[in-house]
């Protein structure tokens, strides 16, 4: 063999090597997303543990700023008290400090009720040591897990519950129930890996096709299983017998000088589907009966497009500024 | 007591083994190798690129593919459909015809060693030189296009070693396949093309049991990613697709190679290569 067969051999052998090695530790030990990799959705997914029953996203920042909010804002100016009480209790200014927000709930699978358990995750600019020491005020002690700092507070009543809060990173707050906070935890620290037992949402694949579809183009967006929901909630049998068989369920919204969005529903079968759209269809023609001559909600009714495919029904708005400004005059 | 002076056929075949690789390397086939296997890399690092740069990413029909379905896609349309059986069809034919052709057949076969073990040493060779040029390129696209969409390389990575395991099979099975038909036929090239790209596609589109006699109805059995519905010819497939069970596979691909290559051999012992002046 000669001299150059000989390197072309090693190269070939060690190209093959780093890449099995590389791909074994992935799967044994897992990895950290490479700055180079982009997954769909925001980079905070990486925290949120596989099989979150709800997962929402919004960019809080384009919508504060938003024409749309700017009317509503000046149309009801009551209606920042809300955002005046959070930023007396963390120092959290919602307009100017939050770019962010992913937030994702978890069923309780030994119960049948609703409260699960949940999680927000925050991005900006946050005042640690203001947040903390008002955290303590309110009863809040700090606990290590696995090296992460969480600010742990307990909250009585019925059903006695512990929420908490950790820095994740810097400008990265994550508040939530306990549970669930110490999954991100695990999460995080397994990078990804499904051999830990702690994957993240990112392998949850059916999940994530939703969340591809979403991404661009819309600054809110949720996506959720709605039989599980609905398994969770205390509906009477015969409410809960009439209820379409639909298994995901999304909404996407842009938000600027109108309302942009879809929603939509993936039903079990093709048949539950159809019924699905010729029930919606209905409560259209029945809205644009309605809407008579208001030319508001006329526009409005005009805006919804009704659509889908074989297992999927989907209606989409669009709601123009006008819209708005007419409402408000 | 005396000892048969000819050396053993394996032994033989690993010296033409070592002569061959680096022939079959350095040769001016390497070139369309190269082109035939840099092209899914280059498709993979413009994926990739497109995913890094643009916010949107790649998209298809509105939304992002996962990385792992773009992985799967390139996986069977570019290696198991094109690249598997055309390096079979170039390399295994001319694994005796090119020495017929250069008409330096006859310096092998004058040597003290069996005729068997210059087949085996050069097919050896063909495996090793292939394989150490697809798998390469397979890792490299997927590295490059798996963690886009959405995917990450740990989800993905018991398939690519399946892959790895598949594609090695299915050159072992081509190559042994078409070696046999290189020292057969006398125009081995044109019979090859026309069973990897006529009678394969046609007879596997096809129901009935004639697409057992295919080496693509095995390998396709192997493959872990689902089948692309690209085309009307790829959704005709899906409807007539057959699946024999891997352990059947596997078996039925051994005996493809064993067979071809004893069939091989003993063509190669008893033939006489007449030399064209």
């Amino acid at each position: 063999m000669t001299a150059r067969t000989r390197y072309f051999v090693i190269v070939s052998l060690l190209v093959l090597g780093v890449g099995l090695g590389t791909g074994l530790v992935a799967y044994y030990v897992g990895i950290p997303q490479s700055p180079f990799s982009r997954h769909a959705g925001p980079p905070e997914l990486q925290y949120v543990p596989r099989d979150a029953a709800i997962l929402a996203f919004a960019n809080v920042q384009e919508i504060m700023h938003s024409d749309l909010r700017q009317k509503l804002h000046q149309a009801v100016p009551g209606g920042e008290n809300g955002q005046a009480e959070l930023q007396t209790l963390t120092g959290i200014n919602l307009e100017t400090d939050v770019l962010r927000v992913v937030a994702c709930a978890y069923p309780n699978a030994s119960t049948t009720n609703m409260s699960g358990d949940g999680m927000v995750l925050a991005t900006g600019t946050f005042d640690e040591t203001k947040i903390e020491a008002l955290m303590r005020e309110h009863g809040a002690q700090v606990e290590d897990y696995k090296g992460t700092r969480l600010l742990v507070t307990g909250v009585s009543g019925t059903q006695p519950r512990r929420f908490a809060l950790s820095f994740f990173e810097p400008g990265l707050v994550a508040l939530g129930t306990s549970d669930i906070i110490r999954a991100a935890v695990d999460v995080h620290r397994s990078g990804d890996n499904p051999q830990s037992g702690t994957p993240s949402v990112l392998g949850n694949e059916e999940l994530m096709t939703l969340v591809r579809g979403l991404d661009t183009g819309n600054n809110a967006w949720a996506v959720g299983r709605f039989d599980v929901l609905t398994s969770h909630a205390k509906l009477p049998p015969n409410i809960s017998t009439q209820l379409p068989a639909i298994t995901w369920f999304s909404v996407a919204a842009h938000v600027n000088g109108g309302l942009r969005g879809t929603l939509r529903a993936e039903t079990r079968d093709a048949d539950a589907a159809k019924n699905l759209h010729d029930v919606i269809n209905g409560f259209l023609a029945l809205g644009r009966m309605q809407a008579g001559s208001r030319p508001a909600i006329q526009a409005m009714m005009q805006s919804l497009q009704l659509g889908g495919d074989e297992k999927s029904v989907s209606l989409s708005f669009d709601v123009p500024a006008q819209v708005f400004d007419a409402i408000h005059h | 007591m005396a000892t048969d002076p000819r050396p053993r056929t394996l032994t033989s075949a690993v010296r033409v083994f070592d002569l061959s690789l680096g022939q079959m390397l350095w040769s001016r086939r390497s070139l369309f190798l190269g082109v035939l296997l840099g092209g899914p890399v280059l498709l993979a690092v413009a994926l990739r690129a497109v995913a890094t740069v643009f916010p949107a990413g790649f998209r298809v029909n509105g939304a992002e593919p996962a990385g792992a379905s773009v992985f799967g896609f390139m996986i069977w349309l570019l290696y198991i459909r094109i690249i598997i059986p055309l390096l079979g069809v170039f390399y295994g034919t001319a694994l005796i015809a090119d020495e017929v052709d250069d008409k330096t057949i006859t310096y092998l076969f004058t040597r003290p060693i069996p005729r068997r073990a210059v087949l085996l040493g050069k097919y050896f060779a063909y495996l090793v030189c292939t394989v150490l040029l697809v798998l390469p390129s397979v890792m490299l696209v997927f590295f490059l296009v798996v963690p886009t969409g959405g995917t990450t390389i740990a989800q993905v990575f018991p398939s690519l070693v399946s892959d790895f395991g598949m594609l090695i099979a299915g050159l072992s099975a081509y190559g042994a396949l078409f070696a046999f038909v290189g020292t057969r036929i006398k125009r081995p090239l044109i019979v090859g093309l026309v069973f990897a790209f006529g009678w394969e596609p046609a007879v596997v589109l096809s129901p009935g049991y004639l697409k057992r006699l295919t080496v693509a109805y095995y390998l396709q059995a192997l493959v872990r990613h689902e089948q692309p519905s690209d085309s009307p010819v790829s959704m005709l497939l899906q409807v007539f697709r057959e699946v024999p069970s891997v352990a059947t596979s596997l078996v039925a691909l051994a005996v493809i190679v064993l067979l071809a290559l004893w069939a091989a051999g003993h063509a190669v012992e008893h033939r006489e290569y007449v030399l064209e002046q």
